[in-house]
């Protein structure tokens, strides 16, 4: 349901900016929403190529395993104080676990490269190993100037801290190198770099269609995308503070209602990416490596001085 | 249907050349690419960096030249338009111009304006179809929806005018084929303005963007004494400081009587390339208010010579529509013409030798993309991998024009 | 010019930001909904050709002039030729009804044709005496211009579009009624 959606925000916030209509004709009264579904079927109704010299194994395995990776954090983390699909001691890691499985999306998408095995899938999948060493390090940085700033890595406390003043104002240059490292991570323009349609044809998934295609280009990038946003929803935009003072309340509703409130966040932060596409062209691979590297790093390191001088504040 | 692996995926050719030898490896950036139109590129790639690039035209090749030879003289005029529709008027009117001075026609002052008022028109044409197919060669689908939607509210202009979108016919040896009507000129005024606004939110969504602006700085340097070697011509060589501009230094039209600049950048590399062609789509609007102000809206439609021809039942209708009548019984002298003109890319030289009969003995066309095709070859060398769609759309290199 | 300097790249990247954002809520949109909008083109554009008979004298200069060599002449009953055009190779350059000296093809704006058949692509002269009848593909339909006020771009509603009639092949040259 997500995912439609947010796909059909991209489509047409793109048109918008772009003098256009986006999808219009699949249900005119809704405005084009149900667009997605005529893809979708029309992707599965496609004949299932496997390219003759691919590494099959890896060919078939990979594209499912790429969603059930970017999907998995998002249930490692907690949508209210009580929905949560983890218990409470590993539910205090939940964080840190996401992250490390987030981060393993990369080696999917190089392993599809080499599964493809043609020459500009080999380069696509070495310009996602090359992006990876730009993004890692700020990102973690980012996350670890929050957790110094709220002195926990729990997530049901770290959103107990935030009331009004959420993450985002504790630490703007947190969010920032968050918002520059997610875009990195799951090739949101101005860094589609990897399967930048351009140059290498779309790269490591050049040579998929039908399933396997929705599964990764069309899917896969937007469910990791759901991830990254909740983590950030969580930490940098107040998860499910409430806007009026008081908890929520402790009942089935109430975790409900908290939830939906962490969903709305969640949402926007993927629209905001979403958006970028509409206005950013694409940056060169050695220009995001030198912009990370130096501009990103030092952003990242100064939001981690910032964090401490607010250990010692609060 | 047992292709090997060895053969089909990954080729890494050593290259000897002296001690320590490199290691590239070829990438067909074939037709069958996003970015690369209808050619084919032979690249070697040493880790990024682009060592050689061998193009391999000949895939639109549509032997117009020699289809040139088997018709009459007037039927050339819908081929030509085709080797580079955006900028349709323009070609068609240096193959005109060849003819014009075969024959030893002459044209009339209404026509020599709207002339060059439609060959302005086109020039803002192709160089909104250019920079749109730049804009999305990198990355930025924003600029090539703003580039391609302006183009559609031009072409309807054309359409009003000429008679069809994007295939005008109109120009003919001698003047133009019909006159354009009252509202033509409301309308072109309005979008003037607009073209102006979203050419201003275009350079800043593509070309101020740092990201944008990055990727095109100090990409594909040609140098100015590279650019007159290898006899660039149009924003490849007005981008690396050659001065030369068809329009002011073998003068047509009616460009003599009216004020504009020829820009020129000095720097060489991609983005002065990409700011000449958006500094002539402004300069272009402004030559088009100089000439709304200025255009003659009676007088026949074609010179002297070409009406002697036409039937005196014909005559009466010449203020608004040129028939074909005289042009057919009209034959070729044993003589030879060129025509230059300025489109867009660059310049479109014809010359055209008469045979005696209705039909021409030769037609030979020089496009603007097969001149800069070496230029090309030589600024891509030493570039990344991901800069070649980036030189590519700022030379405006169209394959159907340099295959003819 | 040489390369951004930090301030004046932060500064673009919000000018941009923020233009996008000014377009998701306010668009403007040129996009024409074809087939329940069709652009306005005041009857002048190239569309499909026509012959009147009566007024053809058989001299083939239609044929001789066509660029694609689209027209081909028939043998009609009265022994006489007339012209037929291939749409499958007709480019609407409107060459034929140009060189015709008595007027016989005539023009109209009709430029939206598709065939299932190749075979029905061919006109033989019979077929040519009125504008082909096209079925309607939606119910209603709406003529569009687009009009400039204030520097936007508006689509103005100009009123459903008539039917396809026969133009005249030159300026006070009489249309043959019947």
């Amino acid at each position: 349901m997500i995912l439609l959606t947010i796909v059909w925000a991209e489509r047409k916030i793109a048109a918008r900016v772009q003098m256009r209509v986006g999808p219009l004709h699949v249900s005119p009264r809704l405005g084009g929403y149900f667009q997605l579904i005529a893809d979708a079927v029309r992707f599965v109704m496609q004949e299932v190529i496997i390219t003759v010299d691919s590494y099959r194994v890896l060919f078939v395995a990979l594209p499912p395993l790429f969603v059930a990776l970017a999907l998995m954090p998002s249930f490692m983390v907690p949508l209210s104080p009580y929905l949560a699909l983890l218990s409470r001691p590993s539910l205090h890691y939940g964080i840190i676990m996401a992250l490390a499985v987030l981060f393993y999306l990369f080696i999917i998408v190089v392993g599809m490269g080499w599964a493809v095995n043609n020459r500009f899938a080999y380069i696509g999948a070495a310009r996602e190993a090359l992006i990876i060493t730009a993004y890692e390090i700020p990102l973690l940085d980012a996350f670890a100037s929050m957790f110094l700033t709220y002195k926990t890595i729990d997530p049901i406390e770290i959103v107990a801290k935030q009331t009004y003043i959420v993450g985002a104002l504790y630490n703007p240059l947190a969010f920032i190198v968050y918002i520059i490292g997610v875009a990195m991570a799951t090739s949101r323009f101005p860094f589609e770099i990897a399967d930048y349609e351009g140059d290498v044809a779309t790269g490591p998934y050049s040579d998929f269609s039908s399933i396997f295609l929705a599964l990764t280009y069309a899917g896969g990038i937007y469910i990791a995308l759901f991830s990254y946003s909740l983590l950030g929803a969580l930490v940098f935009l107040g998860g499910w503070a409430p806007i009026a003072p008081g908890p929520w309340p402790a009942d089935l509703w109430g975790n409900l209602a908290a939830a939906a409130w962490v969903m709305i966040k969640t949402f926007i932060l993927m629209l905001f990416f979403v958006f970028l596409r509409s206005v950013m062209p694409v940056a060169r691979l050695d220009h995001t490596l030198s912009f990370s590297w130096r501009w990103v790093l030092a952003i990242a390191v100064a939001a981690t001085a910032v964090s401490a001088v607010e250990y010692f504040l609060l | 249907m047992g292709l090997k692996m060895e053969q089909y995926g990954m080729v890494l050719s050593e290259v000897e050349s002296g001690p320590g030898g490199k290691r590239t490896l070829e990438l067909l950036f074939g037709p069958q690419h996003p970015t690369s139109g209808h050619i084919r590129f032979f690249v070697e790639l040493d880790g990024d960096i682009i060592v050689d690039i061998r193009p391999d035209p000949g895939f639109v090749h549509r032997t117009m030249e020699k289809l040139g030879e088997t018709r009459h003289f007037m039927m050339n005029i819908p081929l030509f338009e085709r080797l580079s529709l955006p900028d349709a008027i323009n070609v068609t009117w240096a193959y005109s111009m060849a003819v014009e001075r075969m024959l030893g026609y002459d044209v009339s002052e209404r026509a020599e304006y709207l002339r060059t008022l439609f060959g302005e028109m086109s020039r803002i044409s192709v160089h909104l179809y250019d920079l749109a197919l730049h804009a999305i060669m990198i990355g930025s689908s924003t600029g090539f929806m703003y580039g391609f939607g302006l183009r559609d509210l031009l072409v309807n202009l054309w359409a009003i005018a000429t008679g069809a979108r994007t295939t005008p016919t109109w120009v003919l040896p001698g003047g133009v084929r019909r006159a354009p009507p009252k509202a033509f000129y409301e309308r072109l005024a309005g979008f003037l303005d607009f073209l102006d606004r979203k050419m201003d939110e275009f350079y800043r969504l593509v070309v101020k963007n740092p990201v944008g602006y990055y990727r095109l700085k100090d990409v594909g340097y040609l140098s100015k004494s590279d650019a007159a070697a290898y006899l660039a011509t149009g924003p490849g060589a007005r981008g690396s400081g050659v001065d030369w501009d068809a329009r002011r230094d073998m003068p047509y039209g009616v460009y003599k009587q009216l004020e504009w600049e020829v820009r020129v950048h000095d720097e060489g590399d991609s983005l002065a390339r990409t700011l000449v062609r958006i500094e002539e789509v402004r300069e272009a609007a402004r030559i088009i208010r100089q000439l709304l102000k200025a255009m003659p809206m009676d007088g026949p439609l074609v010179g002297h010579n070409a009406t002697h021809k036409i039937p005196p039942k014909e005559r009466e209708m010449l203020n608004e529509l040129v028939r074909m009548s005289g042009y057919y019984v009209t034959t070729t002298n044993l003589a030879e013409g060129t025509g230059v003109t300025e489109g867009g890319r660059g310049r479109y030289f014809f010359q055209v030798f008469g045979a005696g009969t209705e039909r021409l003995f030769r037609v030979r066309i020089s496009t603007p993309s097969w001149q800069n095709l070496r230029a090309f070859m030589k600024a891509t060398i030493g570039a990344r991998l991901m800069d070649l769609p980036a030189i590519y759309g700022s030379f405006g290199f169209f394959p159907p024009e340099a295959d003819r | 010019m040489a390369g951004q300097k930090v301030g004046e790249a932060i500064r673009a990247v919000l000018d941009v930001i923020g233009l996008g954002l000014k377009y998701t809520l306010r668009p403007e949109r040129l996009t024409i909904y074809y087939p329940y909008e069709v652009p306005d083109y005041m009857g002048r554009v190239r569309g499909w050709i026509g012959l009147w008979t009566e007024r053809c004298t058989s001299c083939m200069i239609c044929a001789r002039i066509c660029p694609t060599n689209a027209i081909k002449m028939y043998m009609e009953k009265n022994g006489r030729r007339y012209p037929g055009i291939d749409y499958g190779r007709c480019i609407m350059c409107h060459y034929c009804i140009d060189a015709c000296p008595t007027y016989a093809l005539y023009p109209t704006d009709m430029r939206d044709l598709a065939f299932y058949r190749h075979e029905d692509m061919m006109y033989t002269p019979d077929m040519m005496r009125k504008p082909p009848q096209v079925p309607k593909l939606v119910p209603q339909v709406v003529k569009v211009v687009h009009e400039y006020s204030r520097g936007r771009v508006v689509k103005v509603r100009l009123g459903e579009p008539g039917e396809h009639k026969p133009l005249p092949p030159a300026p006070s040259v009489p249309v043959v009624e019947s």
